[in-house]
């Protein structure tokens, strides 16, 4: 392999690390989307939250494993408590309540942070194990990022096989085509909101500890990669998993390869794809009419 | 209220913002402007979210782009007047809600929001990224600010805080007048059908993608003189204050707060958040917190916002009176 060559599979691998990360927070949001037909725009604050959660567990514990497994769960919690205690005794009120609920959540969080840990970037160390580089034939490549890609990929697959191989996958599924009908044939149809809400959160918090060992955890963490999720959700169509799922990796392998060759304009090219998209599909790319 | 009490009481507020810097000073005559650069800010997007119903996390865009056209025109164009440097900043806001309106008047809700929300994003990057143009980060600032004068009658030196302060109470009161009437105009009236049911307007007749996109533009085009207002009144125009995403969250805050579909609702909204501001900097940093905390508690105990309690409480008390 020659240097270029290693260069341009040096991006790629890392735009689908990129586009992994960019899926656990967009997978969250879209499923979330699905079942109450609100955009969590808290999503990405509860991804941030879950990064200092995790530094604090590291400080705490000195265990990577430990901050990987608990943090996401503490954060899951706090997504629940805003389904239960917020989102749901707005719901009577629309769509437009709940979407400014979020907001608001959003923005505590955001500010909690800083009031809490400050505002400069805190280091969160990788495990000894994953430091270092792997030999890929000539290419020399980071084993973190790798594991970014593997994690994610079993996640994935856990994913979709409780989702489209069990019951409770199909009775999930259901709850999103039509909410009513599933909680008129006797299923708790609130309990399963509030669990695929505590599951989309989740998802949203490992993401957030995985990525932290890279960007380091700082207030701005939520921007970059709310926006982009948020593009991710909105063009891959609301609602949908597979599409959420191309569009990642898509996102990913643009802004990887953005970066590369035109760095200047690398922040508008999320955006560019969006707007060529939307133009072509205008409910996203598997996504149904509304 | 009859005719009477109601033009006592307009004729007491005129007085009130006549006299009000007279008696309290530049710096709380300054803290009016703020309110009402929001005040009108807010109205003009309660023309799109309370009377037709489409909510936008964008709207920054149009604020910005009316506060970088009249910074930049400012800039450029020596010995511009006034009211054109103005004008510039209406009409550039009034251009990119032409262009961007086709392409978002036939979606609605979680779409309309979320493409508003991409595009604001868009113009923030593009602001950070034209260094050249925009200044990035540190922005236009220290453009000469031209009184505001008629040739051969008078000329009012606009640096003078107090002088500044009505020309900008006159432009925004003027403003949402204008706003104010085009709700009573019969074409308003569409736009609050459009809101209540789109279906029944477009079966009536109206084309309703139309409609959207001239309440679009108008509520673009105000959103724009508030920008140039606020442009002329800080004397810089940054990219995060023009068009980072909470100047397009602070809007649709001030009129759920104050009340979402009432014409006075995100009057009272930038009033409650001025005061919140000015009472919370002094005590603590931490104001977007207060504002999440307060942005919580009335979407779960006042959905209807301070507009609606007056309503509320306007008719029990009617309700009592009758009894």
């Amino acid at each position: 392999m020659d240097a270029s060559v290693a260069m341009y599979v040096a991006q790629g691998i890392h735009g689908l690390a990129y586009g992994m990360i960019l899926f656990l927070v967009a997978s969250g949001l879209t499923l979330i989307f699905g079942m109450m037909g609100v955009l969590n725009l808290a999503h990405a604050a509860f991804f941030m939250l879950s990064a200092y959660f995790g530094y604090q567990m590291l400080a705490w514990t000195g265990s990577f494993w430990l901050a990987l497994l608990v943090a996401p769960i503490l954060t899951a919690g706090f997504g629940i408590l805003m389904e239960r205690f917020l989102l749901k005794k707005v719901h009577a009120f629309g769509h437009m309540g709940e979407l400014i609920l979020t907001v608001g959540v959003s923005l505590i969080v955001l500010d909690g942070v800083k009031a809490v840990w400050g505002t400069e970037s805190l280091p969160l160390k990788m495990p000894p194990i994953l430091e270092g580089l792997v030999q890929l034939g000539s290419l020399q490549y980071p084993i973190y990022r790798l594991f970014i890609i593997a994690m994610a990929l079993v996640l994935l697959a856990i994913l979709s096989l409780v989702l489209y191989k069990t019951r409770l996958g199909m009775v999930v599924r259901a709850a999103v085509a039509d909410a009513e009908m599933v909680n008129a044939l006797g299923i708790n149809v609130p309990l399963v909101f509030m669990c695929v809400f505590g599951v989309g959160t989740w998802m949203a918090g490992v993401a957030g500890v995985a990525i932290a060992p890279i960007l380091t955890v700082f207030p701005g963490l939520a921007d970059q990669m709310g926006m982009d999720a948020f593009i991710v959700v909105v063009v891959g169509g609301f609602g949908s998993l597979g599409g959420a799922f191309l569009v990642s990796i898509i996102g990913g392998l643009i802004s990887s390869y953005g970066v590369q060759f035109l760095s200047q304009y690398a922040a508008v090219l999320m955006f560019v794809f969006m707007a060529v998209a939307l133009a072509i599909k205008p409910m996203g790319l598997f996504g149904e009419r509304e | 209220m009859n005719k009477k009490t109601k033009s006592v009481l307009w004729l007491a507020g005129a007085l009130l913002v006549i006299v009000y810097p007279q008696m309290f000073g530049i710096y709380y005559a300054n803290i009016v402007v703020t309110f009402a650069v929001y005040a009108l800010y807010a109205s003009s997007l309660n023309l799109l979210l309370g009377y037709t119903g489409l909510l936008s996390f964008g709207h920054a865009m149009y604020f910005g782009t009316g506060a970088y056209g009249t910074a930049l025109a400012l800039t450029h164009i020596p010995g511009l007047p006034l009211i054109p440097a103005v004008l510039v900043g209406f009409l550039a806001s009034v251009v990119l809600a032409l262009c961007i309106a086709p392409l978002v008047v036939r979606v609605g809700g979680n779409a309309f929001a979320m493409m508003h929300m991409a595009f604001g994003q868009l113009m923030f990057v593009l602001a950070l990224k034209l260094r050249h143009i925009t200044g990035g980060e540190d922005g236009i600032g220290g453009f000469d600010i031209p009184p505001f004068s008629i040739p051969g009658l008078f000329s009012l030196d606009m640096t003078d805080p107090i002088l500044f302060y009505y020309f900008a109470m006159a432009v925004i009161v003027g403003s949402l007048w204008l706003l104010w009437f085009f709700t009573k105009t019969p074409f308003g009236q569409i736009m609050v059908a459009v809101r209540d049911n789109t279906k029944r307007v477009e079966y009536l007749g109206f084309r309703v993608p139309h409609t959207k996109a001239v309440v679009y533009v108008i509520a673009g085009g105000f959103a724009g003189v508030a920008g140039a207002i606020y442009a002329l009144f800080q004397n810089l125009v940054a990219a995060y204050d023009a068009y980072g995403i909470l100047t397009s969250f602070v809007p649709v805050m001030m009129t759920m707060v104050g009340g979402v579909g009432q014409f006075f609702g995100p009057i009272f909204g930038a009033a409650i958040f001025g005061l919140i501001d000015e009472f919370t900097t002094r005590f603590t940093d931490r104001v977007e917190l207060v504002l999440g905390l307060v942005l919580v508690l009335v979407i779960m105990y006042a959905p209807y916002g301070f507009a609606g309690f007056i309503t509320r409480m306007r008719m029990r008390w009617a309700a009592r009176k009758a009894a």
